[in-house]
């Protein structure tokens, strides 16, 4: 059984936004403040996958990514975390793709790599936010989809998935090829690399997939289109209650609140 | 003449309120550009909800009453929305964004050779197209996107949009439709749902919210945020690192991913204030930060803030209110 887990490269969300920054020409984040990460929902991913594959050996585990030279670093995070194999989509043409074209390209990526029986992608990345390349996919792929998973069991050939819904969440059972997304839970937190892992990792060869290798000739035309990229501004200014100590405050906060009749 | 579709949802037998928000955005759009506004209606024991969409704002209701949509699967319910599409064949399709658009509007967006846009909060109508802006960046951002094709598609986040209406005199056409679903399986099988118990209210709904976050030391310290919220009559949230440490069910999750939520009051305990979790609550009202760190980013956003450890505060902020508000 093979599982692909389909990656990106992010500028670390954890920024705080007194710190972030807009390339406003280019139209995205300023790439070289703090660190580019690896997604933190693809990290959840990997977990999943290299859960499955701790219970069956036989479980074959590729980390894909999509990006320019700075993305090998994830793929060198997911393969330390265990993952067996890795495929770079790195092409000029690859870094202004819109969510329909990235999902088109992985689509061939993964034909073209050998077929995958389960496909997992992070729920949304953490830039864009757009949440949509895993269902394109699936289209792409022409494989069932179940968003907003978190854990898997197989059982025999049986997948039985656990989501998230609405109000609380559901258990389903699917058969393969099959494309999840995933989404975090106490359940999927990630793994640390283990120094082993680390130094394997460091060796591997990583196949990588131009346009050419992947027989795309035309331009792919956006769908969707950046118009303007802004910051907006949620500052308020705050009033700090003053106190002694912590049951002073408290009196202090509680009488402030009724005054400002907030409670009713 | 190209239209405007919204794909609506039922939540408890009735119309979702974010679906009459998104009829709303659909009728200031429409107003101009002179569209017709359509509404999908799909379900099992629906077809009585088709007035309270025109009431919403819907010019005509493409309803499918059938058994096999009463549970929603996304196969079968794309292939019905397919064919209302290929009917009406609209320039804007809708969504709103509850759970069920998360697969639905991609896929759609696939078969329809249409451009997504996810998570909208603002529109503006131009000339040839409809700009959307949408949160990127954790909300750190704000982004102005444009569909370049000829059908856009967009979901738009709950409580964003004023909903139209209701209006009992508007009047609107009704049209069955007959897509042929014996054929068509399901790609999952439902074993087994759990529906979380909702405590006094939804978090969506509720007018005070008590949230706590990686500062709460263990289940039993989200005990007091519960005190409090219960004896305000509001709910209880959490942020993502309270979720991943399973120290609450990830549906009391507020952020980014997760619930959004616009209440009254809210209350910020333990909470540094993250980008993922702000955008989930900076819509709030009023905001009262308690955390030890006085540098904590959640108290740039706060109306009011405590700078103490919440141990030494809880336990006398709701004996305080109690008596305040007997």
């Amino acid at each position: 059984m093979h599982i692909v887990v389909c990656t990106k490269q992010i500028v670390d969300p954890e920024i705080p936004s007194g710190e972030f920054k807009v390339d406003f020409e280019a139209k995205r984040a300023v790439q070289d403040q703090g660190e580019l990460v690896l997604n933190p929902y693809d990290e959840n991913a990997i977990e999943v996958a290299l859960q499955l594959k701790d219970r069956d050996k036989d479980i074959k585990v590729t980390a894909l990514t999509m990006g320019g030279e700075s993305s090998q670093k994830v793929l060198r995070r997911a393969l330390a975390m265990g993952c067996d194999e890795a495929i770079w989509l790195k092409d000029p043409s690859f870094e202004t793709l819109d969510s329909a074209g990235t999902a088109a390209i992985i689509a061939k990526a993964i034909r073209q790599a050998g077929s995958a029986d389960m496909i997992l992608c992070g729920r949304q990345a953490g830039d864009w936010d757009m949440g949509q390349v895993g269902a394109l996919l699936a289209e792409e792929l022409q494989t069932a989809c179940i968003p907003l998973a978190y854990n898997i069991e197989k059982k025999e050939d049986a997948l039985f998935v656990k989501r998230e819904t609405e109000n609380g969440m559901a258990v389903l059972e699917v058969g393969m090829p099959v494309l999840l997304s995933i989404t975090n839970s106490s359940t999927n937190q990630p793994r640390y690399p283990s120094v082993k892992g680390v130094l394997m990792a460091g060796r591997k060869q990583i196949p990588t997939f131009s346009a050419g290798d992947l027989s795309i000739e035309a331009e792919i035309q956006k769908r969707v289109v950046v118009e303007e990229l802004t910051i907006p501004s949620y500052d308020r200014q705050v009033l700090f209650i003053d106190g002694e100590d912590g049951p002073e405050k408290a009196v202090n906060l509680a009488a402030h609140l009724i005054k400002m009749n907030l409670l009713k | 003449m190209p239209g405007i579709l919204v794909c609506s949802s039922i939540v408890c037998d009735a119309v979702s309120m974010p679906t009459r928000e998104v009829l709303g955005m659909a009728r200031t759009i429409a107003a101009k550009t002179g569209e017709p506004v359509s509404a999908a209606l799909l379900g099992a024991g629906v077809s009585s909800l088709t007035q309270s969409l025109i009431e919403g704002g819907a010019d005509s209701v493409y309803v499918c009453d059938n058994d096999k949509l009463g549970e929603f699967h996304a196969n079968i319910y794309l292939k019905v929305l397919t064919g209302i599409a290929a009917t009406v064949n609209p320039r804007i399709v809708i969504f709103p964004g509850e759970v069920g658009a998360i697969e639905l509007a991609p896929r759609l967006a696939y078969r329809l050779k249409g451009g997504l846009v996810t998570d909208c909060i603002g529109f503006e109508v131009q000339d040839d197209a409809v700009i959307f802006t949408k949160p990127v960046y954790g909300s750190k951002a704000l982004a102005r996107m444009r569909v370049a094709c000829p059908t856009a598609l967009v979901t738009v986040r709950p409580r964003t949009q004023e909903p139209f209406g209701p209006d009992q005199n508007r009047k609107g056409e009704v049209v069955a439709v007959q897509t042929m679903l014996e054929d068509i399986q399901p790609e999952t099988r439902i074993v087994e749902r759990v529906e979380e118990e909702v405590f006094e209210c939804t978090l969506e709904a509720a007018n005070v919210v008590v949230s706590g976050g990686r500062g709460m030391k263990d289940p039993e310290s989200f005990q007091q945020l519960r005190e409090l919220a219960t004896l305000l009559n509001g709910a209880m949230g959490a942020t993502r690192v309270a979720v991943d440490q399973g120290m609450v069910p990830p549906s009391c999750q507020i952020g980014l991913t997760g619930k959004i939520v616009a209440p009254e009051v809210y209350f910020a305990v333990g909470i540094s204030g993250a980008s993922q979790h702000i955008a989930g609550m900076s819509g709030s009202k009023y905001i009262v930060a308690i955390n030890s760190d006085p540098d904590a980013p959640i108290f740039s956003i706060s109306n009011v803030g405590v700078v103490e450890d919440y141990r030494n505060v809880m336990p006398t902020l709701i004996d305080e209110l109690r008596k305040a508000l007997a």
